[in-house]
């Protein structure tokens, strides 16, 4: 198995994902407190507890999803904004049939999805197949480190560049915790056997990338 | 004789002085088993700017205030 190495960061967050063992049994977050002096209060401010918990609990997720596909903190700030805007005019039309997370990720992606097709649309962008990964001579196998753990973000974002879209929103779903492969499948719309399939070349290529960072 | 032995001493404090500094000077090493391990630990401090949510706050006060939905209306949830 590729292990990935780097130094530990300090706590820069109170944020803990929940932990949840095995894929597939994974519940919803509880949310967390919201304390006077957190962003959220701001919200409850207005008289909407509900969706002020709905930020406090999923903003870290949607902004780091935001962040990581489009690549830049200003656009993921705004696109962040727009996705609980958005979810903000739709509460009433959330039908309980997905989960809370599994839903803002539908906002999220369809938003990024238009972001950079308007980007791609001015920018002729080519990314690589997976032959390159495959005959890529990197040392997979080995571990990869980090010299410095204020760069890890941006291997991390020079490795995920550099990986086509597809890939690069499948690793970052699958990092979260909360959603099973079946909810991957939905939100990018292959079935759960396609996301492992998908998975494994999306792990050796993001792998030889993050390589190539050090 | 004594001399020599608290010169010894010295240096081996100070020998032991130089390689705690070298060691707090190295970076400890973190493994992470798949790439979403590393993801997650990138996510876990990665904090949303406070920015985000102030801004919502003021485009939410601009919002006109929720309608009711149509089915709401018709289970009678609100007046006319």
């Amino acid at each position: 198995m590729n292990t990935i190495v780097s130094e530990p960061a300090a706590e820069r967050g109170s944020y803990r994902a929940p932990h949840t063992p095995g894929r597939g049994h994974r519940g919803e977050a509880t949310a967390a407190p919201t304390s006077p002096e957190s962003p959220a209060s701001s919200l409850h401010a207005l008289g909407e507890s509900e969706f002020a918990d709905l930020y406090s609990e999923h903003s870290r997720a949607i902004y780091y999803l935001a962040l990581r596909f489009l690549g830049d903190p200003q656009k993921a700030e705004d696109a962040t904004h727009d996705v609980f805007l958005k979810a903000f005019r739709k509460m009433d039309q959330f039908r309980g049939e997905s989960s809370w997370r599994t839903w803002l990720y539908r906002i999220a992606i369809n938003h990024c999805r238009n972001l950079q097709q308007a980007w791609t649309d001015r920018h002729l962008i080519t990314n690589a197949d997976d032959a390159v990964w495959e005959t890529t001579a990197a040392q997979t196998d080995s571990p990869l480190r980090v010299l410095e753990n204020k760069e890890l973000g941006h291997r991390i974002q020079t490795a995920l560049d550099g990986l086509p879209a597809e890939y690069r929103l499948l690793l970052l779903l699958v990092a979260d915790e909360q959603l099973s492969y079946e909810q991957v499948g939905v939100l990018t719309e292959q079935s759960p056997d396609a996301v492992r399939g998908k998975l494994h070349r999306a792990r050796k290529a993001f792998t030889v990338l993050f390589e190539q960072t050090a | 004789m004594q001399r020599q032995t608290k010169l010894n001493s010295e240096e081996q404090a100070q020998a032991q002085q130089q390689t705690g500094a070298q060691q707090t000077q190295q970076p400890a090493v973190r493994e992470f088993a798949t790439p979403e391990e590393m993801l997650r630990h990138d996510a876990l401090h990665t904090p949303v700017p406070p920015t985000v949510a102030h801004r919502l706050r003021e485009s939410i006060a601009k919002e006109p205030p929720h309608a009711p939905s149509w089915w709401r209306r018709l289970l009678g949830g609100s007046k006319p």
